[in-house]
């Protein structure tokens, strides 16, 4: 089982591009770490190496998104396309890393997209991806290269969905003790902007132990307790653990893969829930 | 014929006694102005307020300055606050057509009241929209809708990329849809690959890749249709949360003006509105931007111009109108009467909405009373045509007159006629009345009524009171000293002055109330608590030395010989007549010498300010009179022999007016019968065909003319005026003229036949027939019978010699 890098500092952010909603969501959300980690942000295109190869089979056709008249794929014609989202993308990342002073650079590489981004990324501390991209199913859960990032990352990902500004989102932490989330403390610690509220859900055994760790916790973390908000609730996990977290309806959630709960439960967790989600 | 005898000082000037009066100073006299000698005016006014018909309204006729504006205000004050108050009106936006704004009848005050819960209303539905659409309640279930949506397309196409991957084909999005691929281990299948495999699976390949293509655009056709079905459904989530807000509000208003039907419509217009239109309630704090600049940014501009649409232009508010109201327009431009749209720039463009409908002064009165000036009316253009229609049609119906005669070409409203339920009274000089009553036919419908309004008022007692109790009422509006009797008296005796009338009273308020307030300036510069008779005379005297400048110059030319009059000797077919001048409304009288020459002739007399075009009609027809007299006394024998001139010495402009024919049949009469005329009288009057001496205007002004130029020159008892015997009555002499007629230092006569007058010029008797159809010898008329028979004599003695030379 691959293991997610321990949460060290992050100096380097990696964010997919790909021109959907999620995606310009998770780089507006990539920037803003950036911006308040003080990090370097890299910017993923990939040139979808099935839409190329389709293009050269012979009878292959194109359905209009916005017509439903069916054309024949001219393979330079996608090229250039490709080329103009690519070139869409690095302009939205120069803009935004102008505006927030950081320092960016951006990557483009053709192959199966979902492995190319987890390459790509390989070097950065952080990847910023959206919970789906241009999919056409539009589903609910993560899309494919989320999926992937999910099953085999080894660094901190963070699944982004529209609707939720970095710069504002209340933070809720998952804690059960454990050397996962006391991972994902610190990762929280390091990317709450000051002034906002952060809420910890705790997940004891029992009561006390769950008294224990409140008290344990805010002793390490030292923040004025109108910041904190503390959250109890059994160890649990599942649709229990999900209504949960949106009665808590805090921002961005973070949590560990290896928490008391299992790998499974917790990537089911981020495969249903419908908020942000940072992953160490 | 007996010589008339001269007038007494009595007879020159009717004093008024202050002892009639029984209070001290005006003072005393606080009760209400009566009016008197006005009857038949305010018959009138009381019938045309009374009568309740189309039509019947009044035109209040006379001189300017007697008091019409004021005795119908004052009817009106006893009766407007007996009747109903009338109805308020307003405009509101007509929902379905802005270009016609709505009017709305209320009930007296109610108008106001609906203007303000009307803001009120806005007030509150800027916060309770608002918080209708931030509620959870409404955002669950409008994600919900969205959500539906995003969900029927994305299972549709997920359970066709599911189909299509049981065939290994891949569903791909590409930069500009979707394709279809055969696809291996996740991978679409590298053309090569897909190259070795057989024809038949090629071709089976591409069947289903066919179905798939077909399957999913028939579900991209519906998507648009989803589309619709999900805007539909946010539209009625929206119109069940925005009415649910809004209703409770506007029940709140329907409840309180349920009894007013019309409110009520409106109200019901108005919530479907506002429920179709909810959107503009929301997020209005950042939506500053001024529609209508230049306006005061009332609370509704200051949350969007937008809201104006829900605002209620009060155009009639008579929340403290006591009975029916009375106005005055002072100055009846179109606008000021029907109302007026009023346009404003924004961006270069003029616009306009109901909310810049301003009343006019129609609206103001509607449901009482109009007055206007008639002639100001008829300055202002189109005025007097728009305040026709609006009688003729019962209604106020506001036109913008740029719009109309396509000054301008901008929107503009045709807001909805009001009503019309008004009496207007004109007011106005008579010669309005008339001209108007000839020349326009609609006057005559619309203008039933006429008080006709007095000169003057009888010179009784009451009337003397009745002026007492006007300058009372001028002391104490304008808050002047108070007059002691002496002085209202002083100021009768001069209202009669003014109506030339001793048995009179001037009506001309003004010039009372002129007088009034020059009194009380000198009364206040001689230090005096209470104004008196010699503030009274002081004032009438200044008056007259401040207008005296013409007169002065006239009578001093006269003085150095520049102008000749005689005032001392005898001369044949020379008299004084005596004239009127009238600059700037000042009069003053000056004699004026007329000269008459006889000569051979056929019996004509010549007036020579006729032939050069000076004198006016009735100067001419004076004139032919005399030839008239002339031929049936002295040519009913024989023809008369002679030609006769007249002329008025050293005039420089027109003459008018027959009071100087009877000094030019004296001045004839002189000249035919070679008597000469005694040049210290001065002689005014008309004369008929019959000798008979008829009455004439100014009679003071012509004697105190004659008076002052002797008295210059010196008096010594033989000057002397001879006046109309029927002018005694309009004696109002200045007191030096009669204290010098008192003393015996001038006199007057009053005439009512040439013949007396021609005896106390000349000396002789005119004479009378005798039983032989003769007159005496030694008569005037005896002498000019003489004279006349000598030039025939002469004609027909020079008619023979001519006729023996022509042979």
């Amino acid at each position: 089982m691959p293991e997610r890098q321990k949460n060290a500092r992050i100096r380097h952010i990696a964010v997919a591009l790909d021109c959907s909603p999620h995606s310009r969501a998770s780089l507006g959300a990539a920037a803003e770490l950036a911006r308040l980690l003080n990090a370097e942000l890299t910017g993923i295109f990939v040139e979808d190496i099935n839409v190329l190869r389709m293009a050269d089979l012979p009878f292959c056709h194109e359905i209009r998104m916005f017509t439903a008249e069916s054309e024949k794929i001219d393979a330079s014609t996608l090229e250039r396309s490709l080329k103009v989202q690519a070139k869409d993308a690095e302009e939205s990342l120069q803009r935004i890393a102008d505006d927030l002073m950081i320092k960016q650079s951006f990557r483009v590489s053709r192959g199966i997209v979902p492995a190319e981004v987890i390459a790509a990324a390989g070097e950065a501390d952080l990847l910023v991806l959206g919970r789906s991209g241009r999919s056409p199913t539009c589903r609910k859960g993560l899309g494919s290269t989320a999926r992937k990032a999910l099953e085999e990352g080894k660094k901190p990902v963070l699944f982004i969905r529209p609707g939720f500004s970095a710069k504002e989102w209340p933070v809720l932490l998952l804690y059960d003790g454990s050397e996962g989330s006391q991972e994902a403390l610190s990762a929280t610690i390091s990317i709450i902007n000051p002034g906002m509220r952060l809420n910890v859900l705790i997940l004891g055994e029992t009561q006390a132990k769950s008294v224990e760790m409140e008290q344990a916790l805010s002793e390490i973390m030292a923040l004025p307790d109108s910041a904190v908000e503390y959250h109890h609730l059994p160890l649990c996990a599942g649709k229990t653990l999900m209504r949960y977290i949106r009665m808590v309806d805090s921002g961005l959630l973070v949590l560990s893969e290896r928490m008391k709960m299992s790998r499974e439960e917790v990537h089911q967790l981020i495969n249903e829930i419908d908020y942000p989600v940072l992953l160490v | 014929m007996a010589r008339p005898s001269k007038l007494t000082p009595e007879q020159l000037y009717r004093t008024c006694n202050p002892q009639e009066f029984s209070f001290n100073t005006t003072a005393d006299l606080d009760g209400p102005v009566t009016a008197t000698g006005q009857e038949r005016a305010f018959e009138a006014i009381s019938f045309s307020m009374g009568i309740k018909h189309d039509g019947f309204n009044l035109f209040a006729l006379g001189p300017n300055g007697t008091g019409k504006q004021t005795a119908i205000m004052h009817f009106l004050g006893n009766s407007a606050p007996e009747a109903p108050i009338p109805s308020d009106w307003c405009y509101v936006n007509n929902f379905e057509k802005p270009r016609h704004p709505k009017a709305l009848r209320l009930p007296a005050g109610k108008a106001g009241a609906l203007s303000h819960d009307m803001e009120q209303l806005v007030e509150a539905l800027v916060t309770v929209i608002p918080s209708a659409f931030s509620s959870e309640e409404y955002q669950v279930q409008e994600k919900n809708i969205r959500e539906q949506f995003q969900e029927q397309q994305a299972n549709e196409i997920a359970e066709l990329e599911k189909k299509g991957a049981e065939e290994h084909i891949a569903l791909i999005r590409t930069p500009a849809g979707f394709a279809f691929a055969p696809e291996k281990d996740g991978e679409v299948v590298k053309p090569e690959e897909f190259m070795m495999l057989k024809k038949e699976e090629r071709e089976a390949i591409e069947e289903k890749i066919i179905a798939l293509k077909t399957a999913m655009q028939s579900i991209m056709a519906q998507i648009p249709k989803w589309q619709r079905e999900t805007q539909e459904k946010i539209k009625e989530l929206n119109r069940n949360i925005a009415s649910f807000a809004v209703k409770p509000l506007i029940a709140e208003l329907r409840t309180e003006y349920n009894e007013i039907e019309e409110v009520s419509r409106y109200l019901e217009i108005l919530e479907t509105d506002i429920i179709e239109n909810f959107d503009q309630f929301l997020d209005k704090e950042s939506d500053n931007k001024e529609l209508l600049p230049g306006i005061y940014p009332g609370k509704f501009s200051q949350k969007g111009a937008s809201f104006n649409r829900y605002r209620v232009n009060v155009i009639v508010d008579n929340s403290v109108t006591k009975g029916a109201p009375v106005v005055y327009e002072d100055k009846p431009s179109y606008q000021n009467l029907v109302g007026n749209i009023e346009h404003i720039s924004q961006l270069g463009t003029l616009v306009t909405d109901f909310t810049l409908i301003k009343q006019g002064a129609l609206h103001r009165a509607n449901g009482g009373y109009l007055l206007i000036d008639a002639r100001r009316l008829l300055a202002e253009p189109f005025a007097y045509e728009a305040l026709k229609k609006a009688l003729r049609t019962r209604h106020i119906r506001i036109e913008s007159l740029a719009q109309l005669y396509s000054l301008i070409s901008t929107v503009s409203l045709e807001p909805e006629p009001i009503p019309l339920d008004i009496k207007v009274i004109l007011l106005g000089e008579r010669y309005l009345y008339y001209i108007l009553s000839v020349y326009d036919p609609d006057f005559t419908e619309l203008f039933k009524v006429a008080a006709d309004f007095e000169d003057e008022l009888p010179g009784d007692f009451d009337g003397k009171l009745a002026y007492a109790h006007i300058i009372s009422s001028i002391v104490h509006k304008d808050n002047l000293h108070h007059f002691d009797r002496g002085a209202v008296a002083r100021i009768v005796e001069h209202g009669s002055r003014i109506a030339q009338d001793s048995t009179k009273l001037s009506a001309h308020i003004q010039s009372i109330s002129d007088l009034v307030h020059e009194s009380d300036y000198y009364a206040m510069a001689a230090t005096r608590e209470i104004v008196q008779a010699e503030d009274v005379e002081h004032a009438i005297h200044a008056k007259r030395f401040r207008s005296s400048r013409i007169r002065e110059k006239i009578r001093e030319a006269t003085l150095r010989n520049s102008i000749l009059i005689d005032t001392d000797s005898e001369k044949i077919g020379q008299i004084n007549g005596l004239a009127i001048y009238s600059p700037g409304g000042q009069s003053f009288g000056h004699p004026g010498r007329i000269t008459a020459r006889v000569r051979l002739g056929k019996g004509e007399v010549i007036d020579i300010e006729r032939e050069i075009e000076m004198g006016g009609p009735i100067h001419s027809k004076g004139v032919m009179i005399l030839s008239g007299f002339l031929g049936a006394r002295f040519g009913t024998d024989q023809p008369l022999s002679l030609s006769a001139s007249l002329v008025f010495e050293q005039s420089y402009s027109g003459i008018e007016g027959d009071s100087a024919s009877s000094a030019e049949l004296y001045a004839l009469l002189s000249a035919i019968s070679g008597v000469p005329i005694r040049q210290y009288f001065a002689v005014t009057g008309s004369v008929n065909q019959f000798g008979q001496v008829q009455a004439i205007g100014g009679v003071n002004e012509k004697i105190e003319g004659f008076f002052d130029l002797c008295n210059a020159r010196g008096l010594t008892g033989k000057h002397g005026v001879l006046i109309p015997a029927s002018n005694v009555e309009n004696l109002m002499l200045r007191h030096d003229v009669v204290t010098a007629v008192r003393e015996g230092l001038f006199v007057i006569f009053p005439v009512s036949d040439v013949d007396e007058g021609i005896e106390i010029l000349t000396g002789i008797p005119a004479g009378e027939l005798d039983k032989s159809g003769c007159y005496p010898s030694d008569s005037v008329n005896g002498m000019a019978v003489a004279r006349l028979n000598e030039m025939a004599e002469k004609i027909k003695k020079f008619s023979s010699s001519q006729n023996d030379d022509d042979q």
